[in-house]
């Protein structure tokens, strides 16, 4: 028996333990919150709300709901630890990454056309010195 | 050769000052109240609106969707809760990180902010391939200016290159390039359908809490999250190493110049099967929207507040969070400092 569907055995999942309710056979919570992640839920409940964070889970094809959980997840936990930005002020540290990067390649780019043009005078005194 | 494009274009520019102007006219006015009645979450919620309403300033009443977003993703209660353990400065910001989450939630219910940070993480490992493989040609450059020899052979790669000629690349299937996958991804979403958003919805003028120019990266934002998928196969139990797409395995040519070369073209390759389903807007306008956001911080001046409230805190997203969605990014990448 899928240890996901812990509705089954005695153990509820973490949101119906954390909301105190029954966990019934057909709850949208279980198979993405089980019991061993209280801390899941707890941050998805703090930041979105349990009833949210249903009404997501029904908008969405079954077989998403476990990426939207997940990334339901991820960003209320950037949430809890930046209040300010969230998992916005990650996704712009990235891009500034990237910037660097991009400002990187462009030198090392240019540097290397200043190579080549070096070498197109290189090679034709090469051949001429062959041909010589 | 480089597969970003800068958009230091003085059109882009101005576009973006455009932009950003406009952004800090919409934030003023509604910072400064400058709309009478109720505000647009007094109204979704058909309750008075008081003079000191906390989200009056953040929620013009022309702007209907912003709000609709923000209460469908987070709810009043978690926004007031959130606003009440900020200070005055900080205020503005979280609003606006909030309605951004929110609006790009709205676009992809799915994996909303985070497919935006697997896509830029992407975007890092192959601009960080494409800069060893550069700076290797590069240093054979330079060890050739010792060796005068090997200028020749050198050159005679690179007209070869240039002509499209190419060099024998091993495109076989069997190659095992692995690629650092930073992000847990489902296999179920090689199967998502595109989600594409129609222009009039993009084009409504009550629902405009980004530049315009961003919108169309959003808009492929769920195009290209169905290819990344393609490109990350998902284990829900490896967050390590995968095996990366046909078109990037390692050549087996022996020569050290053919293989940097190679190598190369074997990321140009890649990255051209990338713009051909990803719009290279996508980097362009997300570019835009967050130096919107950067800018934007210097003008409401609260960048000591951001300092020194978010800037260590914001090494904790990526060095802590998510101990099984980012581990592995913390271990692959150091934060620089946001101001």
């Amino acid at each position: 028996m899928s240890s996901s569907y812990s509705n089954y055995t005695n153990s509820p999942c973490a949101a119906c333990k954390f909301l105190r309710r029954k966990c019934t056979s057909d709850c949208v919570f279980a198979p993405y919150f089980p019991p061993e992640e209280p801390k899941k839920f707890a941050n998805v409940h703090r930041i979105f709300g349990a009833s949210n964070v249903s009404k997501i889970l029904q908008e969405v094809e079954p077989h998403q709901r476990e990426d939207a959980v997940n990334s339901l997840a991820y960003e209320a936990e950037a949430r809890l630890r930046d209040p300010v930005y969230g998992c916005v002020g990650a996704i712009s540290v990235l891009q500034r990454q990237v910037l660097g990067l991009q400002r990187e390649l462009e030198e090392t780019n240019a540097d290397i056309m200043r190579y080549a043009s070096c070498l197109g005078g290189e090679t034709t005194s090469v051949y001429g010195a062959r041909r010589g | 050769m480089s597969q970003i494009k800068t958009i230091h274009n003085p059109i882009g520019s101005l576009e973006r000052f455009l932009d950003l102007l406009l952004i800090s006219l919409i934030v003023y006015m509604t910072l400064k109240g400058g709309t009478s009645g109720a505000c647009a979450a007094c109204k979704y919620q058909r309750r008075r609106c008081a003079a000191d309403c906390p989200l009056a300033p953040y929620f013009p009443a022309e702007q209907p969707k912003l709000f609709q977003n923000v209460h469908r993703l987070f709810g009043v209660r978690s926004i007031v809760k959130i606003l009440e353990n900020l200070d005055e400065l900080q205020r503005p910001e979280a609003m606006k990180s909030i309605i951004f989450q929110s609006y790009v939630r709205d676009r992809n219910p799915v994996h909303g902010c985070l497919g935006i940070t697997q896509q830029l993480q992407y975007m890092i490992w192959v601009a960080e391939e494409e800069l060893k493989a550069v700076n290797s040609q590069l240093q054979l450059y330079r060890s050739g200016q010792n060796h005068p020899m090997m200028i020749h052979e050198i050159g005679e790669k690179q007209e070869d290159l240039d002509l499209g000629m190419g060099l024998p690349v091993n495109n076989n299937n069997q190659g095992n390039n692995t690629i650092p996958f930073f992000s847990p991804v489902s296999e179920t979403q090689q199967q998502q359908p595109h989600m594409s958003y129609c222009s009039d919805q993009v084009n409504n003028h009550d629902y405009n809490p980004i530049p315009d120019s961003c919108k169309e990266v959003l808009n492929n934002h769920n195009t290209s999250l169905a290819w990344g998928q393609n490109q990350f196969p998902y284990n829900h139990h490896n967050y390590g190493f995968i095996n990366q797409n046909e078109h990037c395995s390692e050549t087996k040519n022996n020569n050290s110049v053919m293989a940097i070369q190679s190598q190369l073209v074997n990321l140009q390759m890649a990255s051209n099967q990338q713009e051909e389903e990803v719009d290279d807007q996508n980097y362009d306008e997300i570019h835009q929207f967050l130096e919107i956001i950067d800018e934007s911080q210097s003008f409401t001046e609260t960048k000591e507040v951001y300092a020194s409230s978010s800037g260590e805190s914001l090494k904790e997203p990526i060095d802590e969070i998510g101990e099984k969605e980012l581990r592995r990014a913390a271990t692959c990448f150091s934060l620089t400092s946001v101001n």
